[in-house]
């Protein structure tokens, strides 16, 4: 195909468009998905601040938790990471990496 | 197949299934407009184009860490959830002869109003108790509490590997967040030499679960084999984590159900409850009650936040003032902060948000270079608030100008220019 000299500007101008154009907007639609979380993430800590909501702001100010490790007569009186709590409240971890290397083996592009 | 909030949702509730076989998250191929957003939102490359046609498919369960931000971030409502408890906990809900607790996380009370016409991030914890309650739950525990407790327990663990560190046996630092169900596969999967290093806590919700059938089930008079748990999340990867067989120490299975933000809005629309006229409530005491550490595991640095208001305090004996600690919060990226803490030194800490981010500082970990003591994960940007089960953000779908022109802008980089 022959392209004349002011078809190809035309074709520039047009691509430039695009790219400034679309480059933008795409700049704009993360920023702005970003503001959303920001709004939420700002409530968060305002909920955090505001003694009406959260009389405490510390984990081991909270009453439920002074009751529970009670060391007399608490459900978790041996404390934090005691018998109890490694038995209920911890866990172990399981080596998972067997099938995306399978995967990767196959010919699957991830990206780690 | 069910509409919920604007996502299809598959109604089965599986049991006793290995979670690892499940696709928690799909692409609906006829709705699939190859825009490609949902793979460039994907930190581990799960979802990707199958055909010539650029329709993208997630390859396999096993890459897929089940964040659902390929969800979110689809403007053609193209990607459903696999799993929805929605249909058994309503059957539970009406059966008298079975005792139903709800979990609540965080994150949710600063999305369910979104669903209800209120603001972005409006916080809504007492009306979303007083819909428990009417919704029928027995129990309005919050899971919330557990965050205090998980804080008691992370905390302490960091004390205690700081200290064993040159003695034998000593567990490894930095120590890893474990709260976050979308990092620990990540760590499972992709960096599994590096498990010793993730604190050996539950998360919050895997603490509550059992807490439930035990202490709960002593406190109130309940028999632990009538107590079905309903786990609340912003997320969709806390399915896989409910199914996880491990997560059975109390005897029974700890968390029998899982929903997310969007299908407790659902049920409180379904069961015909008027949301905004409804009284601020408190959740029931034992399990229930929590403090402002608590509640902002839901963002980005939370959990680092909480974690260092308790490990000031137990490691200089001396009273926090004020427990505001700005450095560590996080809105995207990595955040690392040093954090003097009188009569013991500098305490080094790092967050990431999002799995490209873990990643890089979980590299730096492998090479041995890594000079923190505590480091924070989150799978999702900008913590749980943006998690794949909250309610979606109307700019994502509102422009479908916008999207097309992403769409005509991202085939224009694709093309591929012969020098």
């Amino acid at each position: 195909m022959k392209m004349n000299r002011r078809g190809f500007i035309k074709a520039c101008g047009v691509m430039t468009g695009y790219a400034v154009l679309g480059l933008n907007l795409t700049k704009e639609a993360v920023a702005a998905s970003m503001d959303f979380v920001g709004l939420r993430q700002k409530s968060v800590y305002d909920a955090d601040a505001n003694p009406k909501i959260y009389k405490l702001r510390k984990s081991q100010d909270n009453p439920m938790i002074k009751k529970i490790y009670d060391p007399k007569d608490g459900f978790l009186h041996e404390g934090p990471c005691g018998h109890m709590s490694h038995h209920l409240l911890h866990t172990h971890y399981n080596d998972r990496s067997a099938r995306v290397a399978a995967l990767k083996a196959n010919g699957f592009k991830l990206k780690f | 197949m069910k509409q919920i909030e604007g996502v299809m949702y598959q109604t089965n509730a599986p049991k006793g299934i290995d979670p690892d076989s499940i696709f928690f998250v799909q692409v609906d191929a006829t709705k699939c407009q190859a825009c490609g957003n949902c793979e460039e939102a994907c930190a581990t490359g799960a979802i990707q184009s199958i055909n010539d046609d650029g329709i993208r498919q997630v390859v396999d369960p096993a890459a897929c860490m089940n964040c659902g931000q390929c969800l979110i971030n689809c403007p053609y409502d193209a990607i459903y959830e696999g799993v929805s408890y929605v249909d058994e906990v309503f059957e539970k809900l009406k059966d008298p002869n079975t005792v139903v607790v709800s979990m609540p996380a965080p994150a949710v009370r600063y999305g369910l109003g979104e669903c209800f016409g209120a603001a972005t991030g409006t916080y809504v914890g007492g009306k979303m108790h007083a819909a428990l309650r009417q919704l029928g739950f027995d129990y309005i525990w919050d899971n919330e509490f557990t965050a205090d407790v998980t804080i008691m327990e992370e905390g302490t663990e960091l004390i205690q590997r700081v200290g064993e560190q040159g003695k034998k046996g000593a567990r490894p630092l930095p120590q890893f967040t474990s709260c976050c169900p979308g990092w620990v596969k990540f760590a499972e999967t992709f960096y599994p030499d590096l498990m010793p290093n993730l604190s050996s806590c539950k998360s919050p919700i895997g603490m509550l679960g059992p807490l439930a059938k035990t202490y709960g089930a002593h406190e109130t008079e309940t028999p632990a084999k009538n107590i079905y748990t309903v786990s609340i999340m912003p997320c969709i990867a806390k399915k896989y984590e409910g199914l996880r067989p491990e997560l059975a120490d109390s005897g029974f299975r700890d968390i029998d159900a899982t929903i997310n933000t969007r299908e407790l809005a659902y049920m409180i629309k379904a069961a015909g409850i008027n949301f905004n006229s409804l009284p601020s409530q408190a959740p029931d005491p034992i399990l229930g009650d929590s403090t402002g550490a608590a509640t902002i595991f839901g963002n980005s640095g939370g959990v680092m936040e909480a974690a260092l208001r308790l490990a000031y305090e137990v490691l200089s004996g001396k009273k926090l003032s004020d427990p505001t600690i700005k450095v560590v919060r996080t809105h995207e990226g990595i955040n690392a902060a040093d954090v003097d803490v009188p009569g013991f030194g500098t305490v080094k800490v790092a967050v990431a948000s999002g799995l490209d981010n873990a990643a890089k500082l979980c590299d730096e970990v492998r090479a041995g270079k890594s000079p923190y003591h505590f480091i924070e994960v989150m799978t999702c940007p900008g913590g749980c608030v943006n998690g794949g089960g909250q309610p979606l953000d109307p700019d994502v779908r509102a422009s479908l100008f916008k999207s097309t022109v992403a769409q005509i802008n991202k085939r224009f980089r694709a093309r591929t220019v012969s020098a």
